[in-house]
């Protein structure tokens, strides 16, 4: 018993320094007169809240679409199904430059759908919406396998006696299965809303600008170096940390009984 | 009146063929199958939760075959009581009657008045996850008889709960049917269990409904023999019937004509159901409510908590189950041993016979 716990903390603690060594490293490295200095630039600051901001516009649009397909692959059985269900876990195999390419292929002036989304007064080339779309692309994955897998946890019967205690299906959907699910979906959209802050390669081919954090601190690391790259990274880890560090504790805090 | 007009359903691997059943109003139907059977299936069909391929369904004389579940005023009780764990007993027994936009006041009058009736007063502000079986059960008989359903649909209520609680919600379930009124279709693999609530017995197998009737008529007059073994009918004797005269492994039986029995050909072979109550050993005097008397050997006996059960051998190797209480078989003129050849008597009563 004693040497299975030691064990398994042991590996763990391996797993937590992989990920620990090289944030802490990077923030020690910074320079700490440049940190201050980054913090208070505009540039940096409306960068970062670009980032969050797409990412987050990226997550609420696709939690509306993405909600009822997570639903259906939850409940239904169709032919194909298995095809739809490795379409949707696509984005996260395709190199992300790939990804960025096929969506400018599609949305930019070259094809009739990005001529037709321009003409409704959207362009998704060098856009905020660009960024969200590309965002979206990328990180769909992890809110619909969430999704889907909440659904699958609770019982077809409660939803069954909701409809004969006279329910429609939208009742019984908004009123039991919603409810029942939205610690999975709340958890899925954290994981994508996080997924889409640190979207790069796609983002990068569809909007170069206005640039997103990802994006800027590229662009300053290939300007003016490490030394002026690593500040503008901190301020993104930290911020990121604090915010999902809060976001898991919420949706993990157990239910009350 | 609900009534299924030739109901046909596939799903996966379940198929039901060409069901009709009705259910009087104030009924208690008990359908008894065994597990797999496609029960459950029919009961979710009836609550329009399955589209059937074939077929018509009747609720109050309306033809209610599209009808959506949300139409039909059918209340369901699952064996896991399907309670919504996010909600609190109150709200789950207030569920249907919210949906309604009934008034609160009316709603918690309403909640309040049915909790108490079944005993779960106390448990209101709970959540269902904590509760025990038997009060999870209530809960789910509540949140469905608050709404009037025309129809009480139960699948296998009481199968989850443990044997003193199964008795006591049993007899619950004798009580609502009686005190509310509730016409009640109930569908269960314990034989005990439908003889104690039926009114109407229906059995099931494979799919298809095989007899149905008032359970002492569907006891003594079983139709086939699977329907035999689904009553846990004791003793199936193999045997023939040529004209009036009924040939089986004891000899001939004195069988008395059934008037509503459907003819069948002159000579045939048939089977002898022969439930374990009506052979006696040490019969009374005279022929006339015997079917048949003889002796057989006493080949096997065990005591049970209540009752002896014993295993009667013919010399051509038929045999006869049959039990005793404790008292009686005190009280039999000799005492009895395995291996003993005692007087044996089969009661006209309880015999009928039904081709092979």
């Amino acid at each position: 018993m004693r040497n299975f716990k030691a064990v398994i903390w042991c590996l763990s603690t391996i797993v937590i320094l992989m990920i620990v060594i090289p944030l802490a490293r990077m923030m020690m490295a910074a320079d700490p007169a440049i940190l201050r200095a980054t913090i208070s630039e505009p540039e940096v600051y409306s960068s970062i809240l670009l980032t969050l901001r797409s990412a987050l516009w990226a997550t609420l649009v696709c939690a509306v679409f993405g909600i009822p397909l997570a639903y259906i692959l939850a409940r239904w059985k169709f032919p194909g199904k298995s095809f739809v269900q490795g379409l949707i876990d696509l984005p996260i195999m395709i190199p992300h430059t790939a990804a960025g390419i096929a969506l400018l292929m599609v949305y930019g002036r070259r094809f009739f759908l990005g001529r037709a989304f321009e003409k409704l007064g959207i362009g998704f080339v060098g856009t905020e919406a660009g960024i969200s779309l590309a965002m979206a692309f990328v990180s769909l994955p992890f809110l619909v396998n969430a999704a889907r897998d909440g659904f699958i946890s609770v019982d077809p019967r409660l939803e069954r006696v909701a409809r004969t205690l006279g329910a429609t299906p939208w009742r019984s959907f908004f009123k039991v299965s919603l409810p029942l699910t939205w610690r999975p979906i709340l958890s899925g959209a954290i994981m994508m809303w996080a997924r889409g802050i640190s979207e790069f390669g796609a983002v990068i081919i569809l909007a170069y600008h206005p640039m997103t954090a990802p994006i800027l601190i590229w662009e300053r690391f290939q300007s003016y170096g490490l030394k002026y790259a690593t500040p503008v990274a901190v301020v993104l880890i930290l911020i990121c940390l604090i915010i999902f560090s809060l976001l898991r504790w919420l949706a993990t805090r157990p239910r009350e009984a | 009146m609900l009534r299924l007009e030739a109901i046909g359903v596939q799903l996966g691997a379940f198929r039901l063929k060409n069901i009709s059943l009705h259910v009087e109003p104030g009924a208690y139907l008990v359908l008894l199958g065994p597990t797999g059977t496609g029960k459950t299936v029919l009961l979710e069909t009836i609550a329009g939760l399955h589209r059937p391929t074939g077929g018509r369904t009747w609720i109050d004389g309306k033809d209610a075959t599209r009808w959506p579940p949300e139409k039909r005023n059918l209340g369901v009780v699952y064996q896991d009581y399907a309670l919504f764990p996010h909600l609190t007993v109150q709200e789950n027994i207030a569920f249907g009657l919210r949906l309604k936009k009934e008034a609160r006041g009316e709603i918690k009058k309403t909640v309040e008045e049915m909790a108490g009736f079944l005993e779960i007063g106390h448990l209101l502000n709970r959540r269902p996850g904590r509760l025990s079986g038997g009060e999870q059960q209530r809960v789910a008989l509540a949140r469905a008889l608050v709404l009037k359903p025309y129809v009480l649909l139960l699948d296998e209520p009481l199968s989850a709960l443990d044997r003193s609680t199964r008795g006591r919600l049993r007899r619950e379930l004798k009580r609502i049917h009686r005190e509310l009124g509730v016409t009640i279709f109930h569908i269960t693999h314990d034989l005990p269990e439908a003889f104690f609530l039926a009114d109407h017995l229906a059995l099931m197998k494979d799919g298809g409904i095989l007899q149905e009737g008032k359970p002492e008529m569907v006891l003594r007059r079983p139709r086939s023999r699977t329907v035999a073994e689904l009553l846990g009918i004791e003793n199936l004797l193999r045997g023939t019937k040529e004209g009036e005269r009924y040939l089986s492994g004891l000899g001939a039986l004195d069988i008395p004509e059934f008037p509503s029995r459907e003819a069948t050909g002159r000579e045939s072979a048939v089977y002898f159901s022969v439930p374990g109550w009506c052979v006696e050993i040490f019969p009374g005097k005279g022929d006339n409510p015997y079917t048949w008397k003889g002796k057989m050997r006493l080949a096997a006996m065990n005591f049970m908590n209540g009752h002896v059960d014993l295993d009667l051998v013919y010399p051509s190797g038929e045999h006869l189950k049959t039990s005793l209480s404790r008292r009686e078989f005190g009280n039999l003129p000799v005492s009895i041993a395995v291996g003993i050849v005692v007087p044996v008597g089969i009661l006209k009563e309880g015999v009928y016979w039904f081709p092979r």
